[in-house]
């Protein structure tokens, strides 16, 4: 795990259960800490309450959906029950996956979408202009400030989203299947951006279906079925538990669930399960070459 | 990606670098309301005809003139030309006779209020677009949007407005592949009216449907992103006056006074001097 | 010896004048292939698909499907031999149940009531979706929807098959749902193109894989040779799947594996140590 000097908790679930009006049991009694700088990932299948999660964070659950609710969650120190959407989204950011429907529709340019969330909180017009100049360096859309958001790619359309969040300087990024829809190039985009950003030490919450991807971005993961947390530990550890992962229906990297099948199949032991194409290429390149 | 619609939508407003582009919308706009009374005030249709002859030539001005006497004459030609007959002999008000023609062996008389009312309306009605029009097409959409944050409009208001004009033409293309999509189920093209009613329904229980999802996504990134902040929103554009501004408004004021007095000695009436003041009509 | 069933000969396709999406398309599609189309967005993957069932005709060249030429044939006459699935299903869901969305096609094509019954029932099976007849599609899990939408599609009994990238916004649940169902309507016979940005789905159902940038197909081989091609994929900006990946990797320590998928690779890998 990344050394978190800090220890500081940002995100702390106490007891939290949650039902939507028409659907119960989304999210069953979830307990759980983050720490400032970290990044943790979500997997599950879908229905397992992974949006949920994420919307809990910001407050939209519960207060956009209503619903009820047991427990509570406290993000950046607010407690979510308190606070409105608009006081926590001074804290907590988040992309959604769909690209096209998240753009606000009022902007007319690329610039005016990335201070969109500025301008809605009021900031002054010059402190706007700053932070949007800055959100719009790092995730690489430098040159595409006068387009129009609508013409963009879906990876330059879910960088964008990144943007207007990073201009509004949260404290958390939650970023929920921001990859989902988009192609390679997309993908490989909103990767890169991610990375650059980790570097930087942001809190990052990211829920995805590719997994492969979790094992380079991710310090923990946190592994939800049918609304209950089933494991939350460091990367290696969750995604080595092949059987678990598997009866959930999800496919863990690749490499990984072939070295559980070789270890069944040879019926050897491997310590440490690669997580990481190098480990693997380590891994193997000795373990074929000893042959 | 890029829609056919959206650049349609943007194309509409014609960018050139004319000083009508350049004055302040909420110049336009106040011009627009001015000139619509005035022409409602005054009962004359060479009167009304001048202020419509006056913005053609504001729209001149503005490298706009084919678009507004396109849509205006579209709207008001036919109008005068079946209404100016029709009416000049079935007004309920007529009493002057103009002359009498023969038509198929009938003498049919002409009159004179309901020949006036039959122009005169028309061409209130065009003076009206014609000043709407020379505000739209001279102003952009940022400045559009500007002009409603001054106006203090409700936010909510103002940005169902600007949504609206750039998400309305991602719904076009929307249709599009939803039309693809049952066609690739066998949707029959070559039908009878009913059918056709129905094929409609195909189209537009999905097209409903999806805009409802759409707007839901839509709804929760706005409120993620600070919408329902009870602050003053920043508007990020800019509008100032300029001295074709105060130029303008100079000469309204003008205008207003001379109109005042011309009023006053006059009446209603000033040039073709009509009797009865038909307000309703 | 498979019969060709889809001909695009020197297929060109412009949308307006400033954009040419499809640059002079050759392809020939045999009976009972499953061919994996990919690409990156706007490269003519999703324009050439729209030209196989006439959606869209060629500006210039011509799409023969069983000896019918799109340009000449009615779109209701040609989705009766071949039928696409859309991306995203709420764009062709109308009705309120499940057997009546699955009924819209076969309806469409003029059987009759009893016909229409057994085509839905065999379509539900196919897709396991039996017992769900009265449901409301929007009570459906978004996996069950993608099902759904294939079923209806299947009713019609179509000899080609194209799925519109059937994986996206699907957990992994529903991706094996997908490749299974792709494999069993392979084994009658029928022939299936995917669009998809899945490499590693790409591995498990495809044959035959077509490689799209910029209106123009740069690679069209058996999927075993273009996803072990690394300058072609690096070219299209596109990563193979992680045991292509490490196989790769692994030839720079002499190691000559040529695994597309974990079954492979765990094949080769245990004979290889065991020897």
């Amino acid at each position: 795990m990344k050394n978190v000097l800090s220890k500081e908790v940002v995100i702390y679930f106490q007891n939290f259960s949650y039902s939507y009006p028409t659907k119960r049991n989304v999210l069953i009694d979830i307990n759980l800490k983050v720490y400032k700088g970290e990044v943790l990932g979500i997997i599950g299948p879908n229905g397992a309450g992974k949006s949920t999660f994420c919307k809990s964070l910001n407050g939209l659950v519960p207060h956009f959906y209503g619903g009820t609710v047991k427990g509570n969650v406290i993000v950046a120190g607010m407690d979510t029950l308190e606070h409105t959407i608009a006081e926590l989204s001074t804290k907590v950011g988040i992309v959604f996956q769909e690209p096209e429907n998240q753009l606000s529709g009022l902007a007319l340019t690329v610039e005016e979408e990335v201070g969109f969330g500025l301008s809605m909180l009021g900031f002054p017009r010059e402190l706007i202009k700053e932070r949007v100049k800055e959100a719009i360096e790092k995730v690489g859309l430098k040159g595409l400030e006068r387009r129009s958001p609508f013409e963009l790619s879906g990876g330059q359309q879910q960088r964008l989203a990144i943007a207007t969040i990073l201009a509004m300087k949260p404290e958390i990024m939650v970023l929920d299947e921001p990859t989902s829809l988009l192609d390679p190039i997309g993908k490989y985009e909103v990767f890169s951006v991610l990375k650059e950003l980790i570097v930087e030490g942001s809190t990052i919450i990211i829920a995805e279906h590719e997994i492969e991807e979790l094992a380079y971005l991710t310090d923990r993961i946190l592994f939800l079925k049918e609304g209950k947390v089933i494991s939350l530990d460091e990367a290696r550890n969750v995604l080595s538990e092949i059987s678990k992962l598997k009866e959930a229906g999800i496919d863990p990297p690749s490499i990984t669930e072939l070295t559980y099948l070789l270890e069944k199949e040879l019926g050897i032991k491997i310590d440490k399960y690669p997580i990481k194409l190098s480990e693997a290429v380590k891994l193997y390149s000795e373990v074929l070459k000893i042959k | 990606m890029s829609s056919i619609g959206t650049s349609l939508l943007r194309r509409s407003v014609i960018v050139k670098e004319t000083l009508i582009h350049k004055s302040d919308p909420r110049t336009k706009f106040i011009f627009f309301l001015w000139i619509s009374i005035f022409a409602y005030i005054f009962y004359d249709y060479v009167l009304t005809a001048i202020f419509l002859i006056g913005i053609l030539l504001l729209a001149m001005m503005g490298k706009i003139l084919k678009r507004v006497l396109l849509s205006v004459a579209v709207i008001i030609l036919p109008w005068i030309a079946f209404g100016v007959p029709i009416l000049s002999v079935l007004f309920p008000w007529n009493s002057t006779l103009m002359f009498k023609l023969e038509i198929f062996g009938w003498q049919i008389p002409f009159y004179y209020e309901g020949f006036a009312w039959g122009l005169t309306w028309p061409l209130r009605i065009g003076v009206c677009i014609t000043s709407a029009l020379l505000f739209y097409l001279t102003t952009n959409p940022a400045s559009l949007i500007a002009l409603l944050f001054k106006f203090k409009l409700p936010f909510r208001f103002i940005y169902a407005f600007a949504a609206a004009t750039q998400l309305i033409p991602l719904l076009v293309d929307e249709a599009g592949t939803i039309y693809q999509a049952q066609l690739s189920r066998g949707l029959r093209t070559d039908v009878g009216i009913i059918k056709r009613i129905w094929n409609f329904l195909i189209l537009i229980i999905p097209l409903t449907l999806s805009s409802l999802t759409k707007v839901q996504i839509r709804a929760i990134a706005l409120e993620s992103r600070g919408f329902s902040a009870p602050v003053n929103k920043t508007c990020l554009y800019d509008i100032k006056f300029k001295n074709i501004d105060y130029a303008f408004f100079i000469g309204m004021v003008i205008f207003t006074l001379i109109l005042i007095y011309i009023y006053i000695i006059y009446g209603f009436s000033p040039i073709v001097h009509l009797k009865q003041y038909f307000i309703a009509g | 010896m498979k019969n060709t069933i889809i001909k695009v000969e020197d297929v060109w396709f412009k949308y307006n004048e400033e954009v040419t999406a499809l640059k002079g398309i050759n392809l020939e599609i045999k009976e009972g292939e499953i061919i994996a189309l990919i690409g990156q967005n706007g490269g003519g993957k999703t324009t050439l698909a729209k030209h196989l069932n006439g959606l869209l005709k060629p500006t210039r060249g011509r799409v023969i499907v069983k000896n019918l030429d799109t340009k000449n044939t009615p779109v209701h006459v040609l989705t009766n031999i071949v039928g696409y699935v859309f991306q995203n299903p709420a764009h062709q869901i109308f009705t309120s149940k499940v057997y009546d969305e699955v009924a819209y096609g076969p309806k469409n094509q003029g059987l009759s009531q009893e016909d229409i019954e057994k085509r839905v029932k065999m379509a539900l099976e196919m897709v396991g979706l039996i017992g769900y007849e009265d449901t409301h599609p929007h009570d459906l899990n978004y996996g069950q929807m993608k099902l759904l939408t294939i079923a209806s599609i299947i009713a019609m009994q179509p000899e080609v098959y194209v799925l519109d990238e059937p994986t996206s916004g699907q957990d992994h649940n529903g991706r094996r749902a997908i490749a299974e169902l792709i494999l069993k309507l392979n084994k009658e016979g029928k022939t299936v193109i995917v669009i998809t940005h899945d490499m590693k789905f790409v591995a498990q159902v495809a044959e035959r894989t077509i490689l799209m940038a910029n209106g123009e197909i740069i690679g069209d081989s058996t999927t075993r040779d273009i996803l072990l091609n690394i300058d072609l994929l690096e070219k299209a900006a596109i990563k193979p799947p992680q045991i292509v990946q490490l196989c790769i990797e692994l030839k720079k320590f002499g190691l000559n594996f040529n695994c597309l998928t974990i079954d492979e690779a765990l094949k080769t890998f245990s004979q290889y140590i065991k020897k």
